[in-house]
C-alpha cells in the first residue's frame, strides 16, 4: 500500500520536473511569438510586456506585404529537400556497393570516405568557392545543394546499416529469382528505413540550419536562404527599428521545422537515442 | 536418370581445399543427409547445389541438366535457411509469393499454391502476421512454406533444426518426416546432429576432410562404418577403441592384458597395428569379463553410462541398466560381445563381421 503510494508521488514528482523543463525549452519559442505580436515602439521601451496586451498583427501584415521571407522559406525548403533526397539516395546506393558488392580498392575507397568524415568545412571553404566561382554556379540553386550531396557520415551510416542485414536475405531472395536490383530495392532497402529516417531528419536540418555556405554562395537576395535573408535585416547592432518584424520573421523561420520535429517525433527520439546508446 | 548428379566437385578458398573431388548421386525422391563435423565442408557442398557458391572443377547436374553455371533461381531448388531469412518487412503470405512473382506466375496460380502449403504446415493463421510476431517454430514452418510453393525438384535444408529447442527439434524433426513422405520430392539436408541424420535420411554422407568419408543408408553407417572417422563420429557416446594384436582367419585379437576375443571377422590383410572397436551397448556390466575401474557414472533413466579405465589405462565406455548401484572408484567387471565388435587397421580403415 504505502508502496505503491511512494511510487504515485515518485511519478507525479516527474511529471512536474517534466512540466517545468519542457516549459524552460519552449520558453524563448513562446517569447519569440509574443514578441513578434508588438509594435516597435513597444519593444523598444521594454520587452518584459511581453505576455501582456496590447497585441498587434501589424509585423505579420507587413511580412505579407513586402518582404523576400516566402521567397527564402522556399528556397530553404527547395534546397533542403533535394539536398536531402540526394544524400539518401547517394547514401543507400554507395552503402550497398561498399557492404555487398566485391570491387577493386573497395577497402581503400572506404578509407577515403572515411577522411571525408573528418575534414571540417573550413578547410575546404575557400578551395570550394573558387571551384564553384569558375563554375559559375553561385547564386544558383545547384550551387547551394552540390556541396551537401557529398556526405561521407552517410555512407558510412549506410554502409554500417547494410552490413548489419544477414547476407542470407540476399541469398534467400537470389533463390527466389529476384534481380540484383530488386533484391537491393524489395528486400534491402525496406530493411534500411530507421536508418534513411535518422540520416533524412539529420541532413534536412543541417541544410535548413546551414547558414555559411549559403551565405558564400548566395550574394543576390533572391537566392537567399533562410538563414542568409533574416541575418541580412539585421541592420545593425543598436537595432532601433523592425524588432517585431525580426521576430515575425524568427517565426516563419522556426514554422517549417517544427512541423519537421513534430511529425517525426517518434524517429528523432529513436534517432539520438541510438546515437547515444551506440 | 538421377534427381541429382555430382560429378567431381572442387571447391578452395584461396591456398585452402574445402571440398576435393566429391562425387554423388541422389535418386528422386531420396532423402540425402549430409552429416559431419563444424567446418567439413557439408554446407558448402549444399551451397553450391544452390548456386550460392561458384565450383571450382567439376559439374553439377539436376534431373539430366547440367546447373552449376545456372543462376540460384534457375536451378529449380529451393532452400530452407539456418536462421530461416525470411524477409522481415514482408507479410508471411508476401515472403511466400515472393519467389512466385519474380518468375511472373498468375496471382490465382500464387493464392493457390500459398493456400496448399499453409494447409499442409498449418500456418493458415499467421499468413497476414509478420515473421517477427511468430516463434521460431512457426516461422521454420513459414521458412519450409516458402520452399514448398516453389515446387522445386530439389528440397535444400541447412541445419533447418539447430536453432529450435530440445523438445521443438523433436517434434519438427518429426513433422519433417511426415511432410517428406506427403511431398514426394528429393531432399538434401545438411546436418551435424547424427540423430536428426538418422532418423530422417534414406542415405548419409558422411564428410570429413574434404572427403566423402562414406556413402550408405542409416544402419550401414552405424553398423558397418568405413573407418575409425565414421566409427567415431556416429554413435552416442562414441565407439570404443582399444589397441589389440590380431591373429588367424577369423580374426583373434587379443588386448594388452591378455584378454583374448573370437571375432566374427574374417579376410583381414596385414596391418602394422589394429584397433578393435566396440560400441558401448556391446560393452556390459557383468559378473565376469575383462576388470575396470569406474571414473564416471552418467544416469540416463532407462540405461547407466559407465566410463571406466582398463588396468592398461585404456579409457572404455560400458552400459550398465537404468537403476545401476555403481559408483566412481568401484571396480568392475566388462564383459564384451566380440561378436559385435569391429576391427580398424593402422590407416583407419574398418573391418566387419559379415552378419553385421
Amino acid at each position: 500500500m504505502s508502496h505503491s503510494r511512494n511510487q504515485k508521488w515518485r511519478e507525479v514528482g516527474v511529471l512536474i520536473s517534466l512540466i517545468v523543463l519542457g516549459l524552460i525549452m519552449v520558453s524563448p519559442l513562446i517569447w519569440t511569438v509574443m514578441l513578434s505580436l508588438k509594435s516597435n515602439g513597444e519593444l523598444l521601451r521594454s520587452t518584459a510586456n511581453a505576455f501582456n496586451p496590447p497585441y498587434t498583427g501589424e509585423n505579420y501584415a507587413a511580412i505579407m506585404a513586402n518582404s523576400g521571407v516566402f521567397r527564402w522559406l522556399l528556397n530553404s525548403a527547395f534546397v533542403s529537400t533535394l539536398q536531402t533526397l540526394g544524400v539518401l539516395i547517394l547514401s543507400s546506393l554507395a552503402g550497398y556497393g561498399f557492404a555487398r558488392l566485391e570491387f577493386p580498392f573497395r577497402n581503400q575507397l572506404f578509407l577515403i570516405v572515411l577522411f571525408g568524415l573528418a575534414i571540417p568545412e573550413q578547410a575546404v571553404i575557400i578551395t570550394r568557392h573558387q571551384m564553384f566561382a569558375d563554375l559559375h554556379l553561385h547564386n544558383t540553386y545547384p550551387g547551394l545543394i552540390l556541396p551537401g550531396l557529398a556526405a561521407p557520415f552517410g555512407v558510412f551510416l549506410m554502409t554500417q546499416y547494410f552490413k548489419a542485414i544477414p547476407k542470407e536475405l540476399d541469398e534467400a531472395a537470389m533463390l527466389d529469382s529476384a534481380s540484383r536490383f530488386k533484391i537491393f530495392w524489395k528486400v534491402l532497402l525496406p530493411l534500411t528505413l530507421p536508418a534513411q529516417a535518422t540520416l533524412g531528419i539529420f541532413t534536412f536540418l543541417a541544410s535548413w540550419n546551414d547558414y555559411w555556405w549559403p551565405l558564400i554562395s548566395a550574394t543576390r537576395a533572391d537566392m537567399f536562404t533562410l538563414t542568409v535573408g533574416i541575418a541580412s535585416s539585421q541592420i545593425n547592432f543598436a537595432q532601433t527599428s523592425g524588432l517585431g518584424y525580426l521576430m515575425t520573421q524568427a517565426v516563419f523561420a522556426s514554422l517549417p521545422i517544427l512541423i519537421v520535429y513534430i511529425i517525426f517525433q517518434k524517429y528523432i527520439v529513436r534517432a539520438v537515442a541510438g546515437a547515444a546508446v551506440r | 536418370m538421377s534427381a541429382l548428379d555430382i560429378r567431381n566437385v572442387t571447391k578452395a578458398y584461396g591456398p585452402t581445399t574445402v571440398l576435393d573431388d566429391i562425387s554423388l548421386t541422389a535418386e528422386s525422391n531420396e532423402f540425402i543427409a549430409f552429416l559431419g563435423p563444424s567446418g567439413c565442408g557439408k554446407t558448402t557442398l549444399l551451397r553450391m547445389i544452390a548456386g550460392l557458391e561458384t565450383v571450382d572443377s567439376g559439374q553439377i547436374h539436376i534431373g539430366g541438366q547440367r546447373i552449376d553455371e545456372l543462376a540460384p533461381g534457375e536451378r529449380g531448388v529451393a532452400m530452407v535457411f539456418q536462421h530461416y531469412a525470411l524477409y522481415p518487412h514482408m507479410t508471411i503470405r508476401e515472403n511466400m509469393a515472393f519467389g512466385l512473382k519474380n518468375i511472373k506466375t498468375s496471382k490465382t496460380e500464387i493464392d493457390a499454391r500459398i493456400g496448399e502449403a499453409a494447409r499442409i504446415l498449418e500456418i493458415e493463421a499467421f499468413l497476414d502476421k509478420k515473421p517477427g510476431q511468430l516463434s521460431g517454430g512457426q516461422k521454420q514452418r513459414v521458412a519450409i512454406g516458402r520452399a514448398i510453393v516453389k515446387k522445386p525438384d530439389i528440397f535444400l535444408f541447412d541445419e533447418p533444426l539447430s536453432n529450435l529447442d530440445a523438445a521443438l527439434r523433436m517434434r519438427t524433426r518429426l513433422e519433417l518426416a511426415q511432410l517428406r513422405r506427403r511431398l514426394k520430392a528429393t531432399m538434401i539436408l545438411v546436418t551435424h546432429d547424427q540423430v536428426e541424420a538418422m532418423t530422417l535420411a534414406d542415405r548419409i554422407v558422411v564428410i570429413h576432410g574434404r572427403k566423402i568419408q562414406q556413402v550408405g543408408t542409416p544402419m550401414e553407417i552405424y553398423g558397418r562404418p568405413a573407418n575409425r572417422f565414421v566409427a567415431s563420429f556416429v554413435g552416442s557416446p562414441p565407439m570404443n577403441f582399444l589397441p589389440v594384436t590380431v591373429s588367424g582367419a577369423k580374426a583373434v585379437a587379443t588386448l594388452s592384458d591378455g584378454t583374448v576375443f573370437a571375432t566374427a571377422i574374417t579376410n583381414l590383410p596385414e596391418s602394422r597395428s589394429w584397433e578393435l572397436g566396440l560400441r558401448p551397448e556391446h560393452v556390459r556390466v557383468n559378473d565376469t569379463g575383462v576388470s575396470a575401474k569406474v571414473e564416471f557414472v552418467e544416469r540416463l533413466g532407462e540405461r547407466t553410462l559407465i566410463y571406466a579405465r582398463l588396468s592398461d589405462g585404456t579409457a572404455i565406455t560400458a552400459e550398465d541398466v537404468g537403476l545401476s548401484r555403481l559408483n566412481m572408484g568401484d571396480e568392475v567387471h566388462l564383459s564384451i560381445d566380440a561378436q559385435a565388435a569391429h576391427l580398424f587397421d593402422a590407416d583407419g580403415r574398418g573391418y566387419h563381421a559379415e552378419t553385421a
